[in-house]
Order: C-alpha cells, then sequence, then structure tokens
C-alpha cells in the first residue's frame, strides 16, 4: 500500500483534489490511499514522521514563514529520500526548474478550478506507471553528498573517477555527464569496491567499462576517455579481470 | 681560475635568490593553493643552472662593453618569467609582471641581508628568512589581492609589466651600486633601498585600487542602463493592465450578463479566456520582473538583465528563474561574475546553432549556498566531452578561452564545484558555491 498525503491551506481546492485521487484510486483500483489530507505543513510533517516511499502533494504557497512548499519539499525529501513529490501551485509563473532539479519533482499541478480533477487523475497514473517501472527495474545508484545537496547518480552509468586540479576534489566522468565533487578516490575505493578498479593514482575505473587496455604505453580507454595505468594498477587489473582475460 | 666548490656556492646562491623569488611570487599572487604551486617548484632549479652556464659563457667570451652580470639578471629574469608562466597559467604579460614584482622585492632583500658580512651558509639562511617574513608581512597586508587586480585581463597587464621592469632593473642598478658606496653612507643607502622597495609597493597598490575605481564606475553605469531597460519593461507592463482594465470591465459585464441568464457554459468559457489573456499579456512580464527582483548582487543582475537582453535580440528563448532572493555569494563577485557571463556566453553561443534556442538560467540562494545552473540546446556538432580540452572551440582557435578560465577561477575556489551533463540536445552547467566551510 503506497500512502498519498496532500497539504493545502486551501480548503476548498484541497478537498477537491482529495476526491479527484480517492475517485481515481477507486477506478483503477491502485494500491494506494490517501493517508493525509493537512490543511498546514506542521500537520503533514507529524502525519508522515515514518514515512518510506510515500507520495505527497504539496501547495507552493503555503502561507506559513517558516515552511513554504520548496522548504517541506526539501525535509520531506530528507526524511523519504525515495518519496514522489508533486507541487500544486495557483500561479502557471512557477519557478519550475528549480523545483524539479533540487527537489525532484515529478510534476506540478495549476489550480484551475475546472481543471483540477482531471490534471490530478492524469499525475496520479503517471506516477503509477514510474513506479510500477522501478520496482521492476530497480537501479542502483552512487550517491553523491556535498553539504546539503545530494544527488544520485546511476551506478551503472558511472566510467571512472578522476582526481581534480582543485585539491581535494574528485571529478566523476559518465558518458553524459562530468562532475566536480569534494572527495577522495581512496574512500570511494573502500566504498565501492570490486567493480571499480584503482588504475593510477589519479584514477578509479569502472571495470565493465574499460573497452580497450595498451598495456605498452600504460593507458586505457574507458567510454572513449583516456585514463592513465600506473604499474600498481596493471598489477590490480591484472588481479581482478584475472578471470576473463 | 673557477673551482667546482666555487661552481656550486654559485648555484646554491643562485637557488636562495629563485627560492626567494617564488615566495614572493606566491604572496604577490594572493595564492591560497600554496602546495599546488610549489609542486611544479623542481623545474624552477635548472634556472640556476642555465644561469651559471650563461656567466661560464660570458666569462670566456670578449668584452662587449656591457656588463655579463645584467645579460645574466635579464636571462635568469625570462626564465623566471616563463616558470611563472608555465605555473601559473597566465599570459607572459601577467607572468611577467608578477615576476618583476617579486624581484623587486627579492633584490631589496638580498640587498638587505648582505648589510652585515655573514659566512656563507648563515647569508643564505637569512636571505631565505627574510623573503619569507616579507611574504608573511605581504599576505597580511594583503598586497596580493590588490596586486592580483592589476594582473586581470582589463587593466592592461603590459603597461603594468613594462613599469614594473623598468623598476625592476632601477632595483638592480641599486644593487650594483652598493658596490661603489663607501662604508660610512651605507646606513643611507640601505634606507634608501628599503624606501625605494616600500614606494614601489604602495605604487601597484595604488595603480590597482585606480583600476578598481574605474571599474567601479563602469559597472556603476552599466547598472543604471541597465535600469533603465527594467524600469521601461516595468512601465510597459503598467500600460497593459491599463488597458487590460478597460477589457477587463466589458468581460465583467458580458459575464455579469451570462450569469443573468444562466449560462453556464459561456461563462466558464469567458472565465477561462480572461485567465489565459492574463497569462499571456502580463504573467509572463511579472514573472521576468519578479525572478530580476530577485537578483540583489547589483553585479549579478546588471550582468544578467545586458545578457537577456542580448538573447532576445538574438532571437534565444531565454528563462530566468531566482526562486529565493540572492544577496551574497562566497566567492569574489567579480569572479562569480565572470563565471556567470563565460557559462551564459557559452551557453548562447551553442544554442544559436539550434532551431529553436532557448537558454535556461536558475539561480537558487539558501543559507548562504548560492547555486546557478544554465543549460541550452545545442547543435550534434559539437562534441561536449572535448570542450574541456584547453583552447576547444567551435569556433577557432582562440575562442575556447571561456571554459579554460572558468576552470582557472573555480582552482582558486575550494568551495564551489562543477558539474556538466549533456542528454538530448540539451547542454547543462552547474556550478555550487557553498556558504562558509
Amino acid at each position: 500500500m503506497i500512502r498519498i498525503y496532500l497539504c493545502d491551506d486551501d480548503d476548498a481546492a484541497r478537498h477537491q483534489i482529495q476526491t479527484a485521487l480517492e475517485w481515481k484510486i477507486f477506478v483503477e483500483n491502485y494500491d494506494m490511499q490517501v493517508a493525509c489530507s493537512a490543511a498546514n505543513a506542521r500537520e503533514l510533517l507529524a502525519a508522515s514522521e515514518n514515512e518510506k516511499r510515500g507520495i505527497y502533494f504539496l501547495d507552493v504557497e503555503l502561507e506559513d514563514p517558516e515552511w513554504d512548499g520548496f522548504r517541506l519539499g526539501r525535509e520531506l525529501r530528507r526524511r523519504d529520500p525515495h518519496c514522489t513529490l508533486v507541487y500544486i501551485t495557483s500561479y502557471g509563473d512557477l519557478a519550475w526548474r528549480t523545483f524539479q532539479y533540487h527537489l525532484e519533482a515529478f510534476d506540478y499541478i495549476v489550480k484551475e478550478r475546472s481543471q483540477i480533477g482531471p490534471s490530478v487523475s492524469q499525475c496520479l497514473s503517471e506516477i503509477h506507471t514510474r513506479l510500477l517501472h522501478e520496482r521492476q527495474d530497480p537501479v542502483e545508484m552512487f550517491t553523491l553528498r556535498t553539504e546539503e545537496t545530494v544527488r544520485h547518480v546511476p551506478l551503472r552509468d558511472i566510467l571512472f573517477f578522476e582526481t581534480a586540479s582543485i585539491s581535494h576534489h574528485v571529478l566523476l566522468h559518465t558518458p553524459n555527464s562530468r562532475m566536480n565533487f569534494l572527495g577522495s578516490l581512496n574512500e570511494l575505493e573502500l566504498q565501492l569496491g570490486n567493480r571499480f578498479i584503482r588504475t593510477h593514482r589519479a584514477y578509479l575505473v569502472a571495470a565493465d567499462k574499460i573497452d580497450t587496455v595498451d598495456l605498452k604505453h600504460n593507458k586505457l580507454w574507458a567510454g572513449g576517455y583516456e585514463c592513465l595505468l600506473s604499474r600498481a594498477g596493471k598489477a590490480e587489473l591484472r588481479r581482478k579481470m584475472g578471470g576473463n582475460q | 681560475m673557477l673551482s667546482l666548490s666555487d661552481l656550486f656556492a654559485g648555484y646554491l646562491d643562485g637557488l636562495t635568490g629563485h627560492l626567494a623569488l617564488a615566495v614572493y611570487v606566491l604572496a604577490a599572487t594572493d595564492e591560497r593553493a600554496v602546495w599546488r604551486r610549489l609542486k611544479k617548484l623542481p623545474l624552477l632549479f635548472l634556472s640556476p643552472l642555465a644561469a651559471i652556464l650563461l656567466s661560464l659563457g660570458l666569462y670566456g667570451a670578449p668584452e662587449w662593453g656591457i656588463n655579463p652580470y645584467y645579460i645574466n639578471a635579464l636571462a635568469v629574469l625570462l626564465m623566471c618569467t616563463l616558470w611563472v608562466r608555465w605555473t601559473w597559467r597566465f599570459g607572459f604579460w601577467q607572468a611577467l609582471a608578477a615576476t618583476c614584482m617579486a624581484a623587486i622585492f627579492q633584490v631589496a632583500g638580498s640587498t638587505v641581508s648582505s648589510m652585515v658580512p655573514l659566512p656563507f651558509a648563515a647569508a643564505i639562511g637569512l636571505h631565505l628568512g627574510i623573503s619569507i617574513a616579507g611574504s608573511l608581512l605581504l599576505y597580511k597586508l594583503r598586497f596580493g589581492r590588490w596586486f592580483r587586480l592589476l594582473l586581470e585581463r582589463g587593466a592592461v597587464p603590459r603597461r603594468t609589466a613594462l613599469l614594473l621592469l623598468a623598476l625592476e632593473v632601477v632595483m638592480e642598478i641599486f644593487l650594483r651600486l652598493s658596490n661603489g658606496v663607501q662604508p660610512r653612507f651605507l646606513g643611507f643607502y640601505y634606507l634608501l633601498v628599503a624606501a625605494a622597495t616600500v614606494l614601489i609597493a604602495v605604487l601597484a597598490v595604488y595603480l590597482a585600487q585606480r583600476f578598481d575605481t574605474a571599474r567601479k564606475m563602469q559597472a556603476q553605469q552599466d547598472a543604471i542602463a541597465q535600469q533603465r531597460l527594467y524600469e521601461q519593461d516595468l512601465e510597459m507592463i503598467r500600460r497593459e493592465v491599463r488597458t487590460f482594465r478597460h477589457d477587463y470591465k466589458n468581460l465583467l459585464a458580458g459575464l455579469s450578463r451570462q450569469a443573468g441568464e444562466g449560462e453556464l457554459e459561456g461563462l466558464c468559457q469567458t472565465l477561462s479566456e480572461l485567465d489565459a489573456g492574463f497569462d499571456l499579456r502580463l504573467g509572463k512580464k511579472i514573472q521576468a520582473s519578479t525572478q530580476i527582483g530577485n537578483l540583489q548582487i547589483p553585479e549579478v543582475r546588471s550582468l544578467l538583465l545586458s545578457k537577456l537582453a542580448a538573447m532576445e535580440e538574438k532571437g534565444v528563448e531565454c528563462r530566468l528563474e531566482a526562486f529565493y532572493p540572492v544577496a551574497a555569494v562566497e566567492m569574489d563577485v567579480w569572479d562569480f561574475v565572470r563565471c556567470l557571463g563565460i557559462l551564459t556566453d557559452n551557453a548562447m553561443e551553442a544554442a544559436l546553432d539550434t532551431e529553436r534556442p532557448w537558454v535556461e538560467i536558475v539561480l537558487l540562494a539558501e543559507d548562504g549556498r548560492v547555486f546557478l545552473r544554465v543549460s541550452n540546446t545545442y547543435a550534434n556538432s559539437i562534441e561536449p566531452r572535448k570542450m574541456w580540452n584547453e583552447g576547444w572551440s567551435t569556433k577557432g582557435a582562440g575562442r575556447g578561452v571561456g571554459l579554460s578560465s572558468y576552470q582557472q577561477i573555480l582552482e582558486k575556489y575550494p568551495n564551489a564545484s562543477a558539474c556538466a551533463s549533456w542528454e538530448n540536445g540539451v547542454f547543462v552547467q552547474e556550478m555550487t558555491v557553498e556558504g562558509r566551510l
């Protein structure tokens, strides 16, 4: 059973959304339930204390000096990292990208009296589809944590890590991104275990991403990038790849 | 004749001078990542060796009327400049300016350390001690922070470099003059050297301050021009509101008629038209102006206003989001503005090659942390993974300076980190500047 939480300080809109959600769940026979319909952030936070993987419909413009929709979403994301966040707003000019990137918000619904019911049920069915997919095909994530911001990168996408030109920083490469973060290769090597190979003091390469190895020139290629190979790295490579060479 | 131990002593002497120079360069450039720079120090050990070989060559060569000392000094200066250029990744003139400034301090230091006759090892120790103490003093006085301004692109580093070179030649001549000074005037001589050094340092700071003021003035003028544009936008909103009010009355009259006649369907339709009309005509402009209002750092605001205007002019659709007020960033504001400028310029250039170009800028400030995200469309002709190679550009050589100087700026700030990603024709650059660590 997946629990749905709703928070909006506009009573009429909240009831409308709740009705739409309950109707959709009933019609489609989803394994879901509206567990809480709160008029303010504190009520919602109290009700969802130990929730895991919940779905939250949150008003952006909450009239609470401490909790606006963004901060509430951040707190929920912190407590329940795999939750689904949907935002409700009275204005079409919501800073949507900000919500999307920082809270990994799933969708947003504009409060228009006539439209709100259909948008809510549409949104719920999309969430349902996505959750089904995730259950069938769970993806192992690598979590980058810098102070407060958290970022997830699918582990299977990572090509390699290298020491960055900024001291104490590490550069992560995937086929379509590169990220710089505070960290050390030694710690990553311990954390990631056998799937990654320390080919050089400055490189930690995913074993299954190595395309070619040039032992003569002390180089190897992973996902089209050139990485360095040291003598200790060669031994490490032989030890870990020994089975399939 | 020269013996091997003489040569070795000469090498040690030269090396001491070079080390002192390197220490002063660190101070003059206000370097924070000292160890990173010092990693490249070993190559500098070659310079005194080359200098000795050169002086041996000159020793054997006939007199040219020029004192070999000066040729040697010039060669050493050039070698140090090249080392600084390589280590700091400066341009030539910037490296020359930094080297000359450091050389002036170093010459003064070595003059002062030769004040008391000491055994060789002690003299070297004293020289190094004086230079380290001098650099610490410079750090303490924040000399480097000012001097660094003179090396920036807008400040004409060539002029600064030539001026400092001239002063450095004067200092070298001073050093040579000490041989001809009568012992009873030596006190005055040392006083003169010290005073000249202080004067040169003050001159450098003065020039930097003047440059800073000029830049601030320019920024203010830019800001005023941008504010004017912004006010024009607001004025347009005001005018739109007025016409809207007029239409509004008519619409309301229609609505009450429809309500009176019980035409529910028509009523709903008119209402949604009203809403859509408002969004189309005013909503977007109001959104843009609230976002801009949230940019509370004047330099950042005026830069973004000018970039937004430029993009609009070139037909690039641009969207700006600043959900919370951005009031401060834990980075030199000019460095932040330069990063922002580089990222938006790159985004605009890349977007222009696509069919429906758009650029999206998101700024989020929270608890002292500032997050910047610039995304844009890009054409297939760009290969993102090659972009970080120095000098890369789609527009031919010399244009790819942007990204490498972006990375150079970030190297100064351990509290900043950068990410880039590309997928489905959209390129994203992110930068996070943490609050005080």
